[in-house]
């Protein structure tokens, strides 16, 4: 393992100054997006409680909406009702506006839902008989709309939040198992390259140390020996001197 | 009582099947049975016996509102068996009874041509009761000026329209106010007619249909007065839609035009006693607007609404006590139309599970 799952770098100090950069740069990362994952989790589970809970009252609010519905048929006598006032109805009274949260670094959109102030549009539908059915109805049905937008607003952080928590433990997996091992065997291959390196360094230095000392040895052996032969042919000097300017074609002296 | 001696001669034989068609209303005990249902398909089995042929044709499990148009459908076929049986007075009688619906539709056809929908699908949607010749052809206006001019003055409602709206209110008038304003001549219309038709001045059915109209326009002032509350109309306009006539007017309903609230309605209603003790009964709200608030309301007292159609079923209840008359016509009309939405609220209580305010309809035999 050690020897594949390495970063491709040279055996230098640099490189592993840099290895050792990186991996505490890992480190720190990882203790973030633990936490980040974390608190995203915390919310994802928040949020899954509250649709639970709206959807359930989204099942009752529709139950009674619809069921208003029903009493207004009842108290208008026809049919036609339901399409009278959708098309009397001009411009959206029930409105909606969305706004960003921001959860450690996501944005999640929020959707707020707000009445548009003034008359409403079909106030008068059933002035004749069934008025107050047709706006208990609507408020009803008000109360539904919010329910449903309250929930589309959890739906959407549920799914962003989702993909979000995914995102962030993979990252977080990724990390702890596949870039700080790797950054570690570096590290490793790299102080065992550098050890390897040194160890080479001081056996190469004593080699040379040991020629060099050889050298000397011998150097200084020449050296003793040569002073041993020069007194003697100082002796020979003495009595050959005369010859030396004379014969020039003899044999050089080798020291 | 000489009408006795000769209106068996020419409606007897209508009287005689709409007494059989009263006969064959649903009772306390088939609503009792409708009420035990679980599924729409049983209230399908127990609707046979009464609309047998009607609902045969429906799918199993059908949607609420196809099993109430089949029921109308039932209603709209005998009407215009009637119909084609009846001779003189009592045929003038019965398209009196149409305009109503006519109103409705008209209604609904101004809304769909001020929103440029295709009036085709909006035909659809018209109460079949309401259907006059000439009704396909306002399919043909395009924009509200060409509909006044050339095709509304042509219905039989134009009388009513005539010198009430032009067709500058049309398009900024709300449509309610126009409907209410037709409503208002034309129950001021049906008064008139049943006070001084010849064939009819002196009968019972002036009796019977007088009190019923000044019931109906008791409670459309009574109705719009309340429903008025917190809207932008206002009292002038408000005063012109009650009709001119009724137990409340003029005293009650000059009062009802300036009442601001549901007390100002209980002041102004003080004198007829049945008004008063309906609103007595449906307590300070006025009509069970808390009904609904939480859901399943526990309300113990009925809504204003309902109250009224009680009032008007037993009226027609009782329209049948009299012989020689119209008003059986009438008050079988009303009361088939009251049997169908009582299906409608007992099936709509079933399919939605709400069994607990299944007893909420109004059963007079």
């Amino acid at each position: 393992m050690s020897g594949k799952d390495r970063e491709p770098v040279f055996p230098t100090r640099q490189a592993l100054g840099i290895m050792k950069s990186k991996l505490k740069g890992a480190q720190v990362g990882h203790d973030l997006l633990k936490r980040k994952s974390e608190a995203l989790t915390k919310r994802f589970r928040e949020i899954t409680k509250r649709i639970d809970d709206a959807k359930r009252k989204m099942g009752r609010v529709m139950q009674i909406a619809a069921f208003s519905l029903a009493e207004v048929t009842y108290a208008v006598g026809n049919n036609s009702i339901a399409y009278q006032i959708t098309e009397t109805a001009r411009q959206a009274k029930f409105r909606v506006r969305t706004k960003q949260e921001n959860v450690s670094g996501v944005f999640l959109p929020a959707f707020e839902s707000f009445q548009v102030e003034g008359a409403s549009e079909f106030g008068m539908t059933g002035l004749g008989k069934g008025g107050q059915q047709v706006q208990k109805c609507r408020e009803t049905y008000t109360r539904a709309v919010e329910t449903l937008v309250e929930l589309a607003s959890l739906q959407t952080a549920f799914v962003i939040l989702d993909e979000v928590i995914k995102v962030v433990n993979r990252r977080v997996n990724a990390i702890e198992h596949v870039i700080i091992p790797r950054t570690e065997n570096t590290i490793k291959y790299i102080n065992s390259e550098l050890d390897e390196l040194d160890r080479e360094e001081f056996f190469r230095l004593k080699k040379v140390k040991g020629v060099k000392e050889k050298v000397q040895a011998e150097e200084e052996a020449e050296r003793q020996k040569k002073k041993k032969s020069s007194s003697d042919k100082e002796n020979e000097e003495e009595a050959e001197s005369k010859n030396v300017l004379g014969d020039e074609g003899d044999e050089d002296v080798i020291f | 009582m000489a009408e006795g001696m000769f209106y068996n001669a020419t409606n007897g034989y209508v009287e005689g099947i709409v007494r059989g068609y009263r006969s064959a209303l649903l009772t306390g005990q088939n609503y009792g049975n409708l009420t035990q249902c679980e599924t729409i398909d049983d209230v399908k089995l127990q609707l046979g016996p009464a609309y047998g042929d009607y609902l045969a044709s429906l799918p199993p499990n059908p949607s609420t509102s196809t099993l109430a148009d089949k029921t109308l459908d039932k209603l709209v076929a005998e009407f215009r068996y009637i119909q084609a049986n009846a001779t003189g007075s009592l045929s003038k009688f019965m398209e009196y009874l149409t305009y109503a619906y006519m109103i409705d539709n008209v209604a609904l056809l101004i809304t769909g041509t001020l929103h440029e929908r295709d009036t085709k699908e909006l035909l659809e949607r018209c109460h079949p009761l309401g259907w006059f010749e000439t009704m396909p052809v306002l399919c043909v206006a395009t924009n509200i000026e060409e509909l006044y001019n050339s095709v509304l003055i042509e219905t039989p409602l134009a009388p009513y329209f005539k010198g009430s709206i032009s067709h500058h209110d049309l398009d900024e008038l709300n449509i309610e106010i126009i409907r209410n304003t037709l409503y208002k001549n034309y129950l001021e219309d049906f008064h008139r007619f049943v006070n001084e038709e010849p064939g009819i001045k002196g009968t019972p059915t002036q009796t019977v249909m007088s009190e019923v109209l000044e019931f109906e326009a008791d409670r459309r002032s009574i109705n719009i007065t309340i429903n008025s509350f917190g809207t932008e109309l206002s009292k002038q306009d408000r005063k012109k839609l009650y009709p001119n006539f009724g137990r409340l007017h003029p005293e009650g309903t000059l009062m009802l035009s300036r009442a601001e609230d549901v007390e100002g309605v209980r002041i102004a209603v003080d004198g007829v006693h049945d008004y008063r003790t309906m609103l007595d009964q449906t307590g300070m709200g006025g009509g069970g607007l808390g009904n609904q608030s939480g859901g399943i309301g526990g309300d113990e007292g009925k809504s204003l609404e309902d109250l009224f159609y009680q009032k008007e079923m037993e009226i027609c209840k009782l329209a049948f006590t009299y012989q020689f008359t119209h008003a059986v016509v009438y008050a079988w009309v009303k009361l088939r139309e009251q049997e169908i939405r009582n299906i409608t609220w007992i099936s709509e209580c079933i399919a939605q599970n709400q069994k607990d305010r299944v007893n909420n309809f109004i059963s007079v035999f």
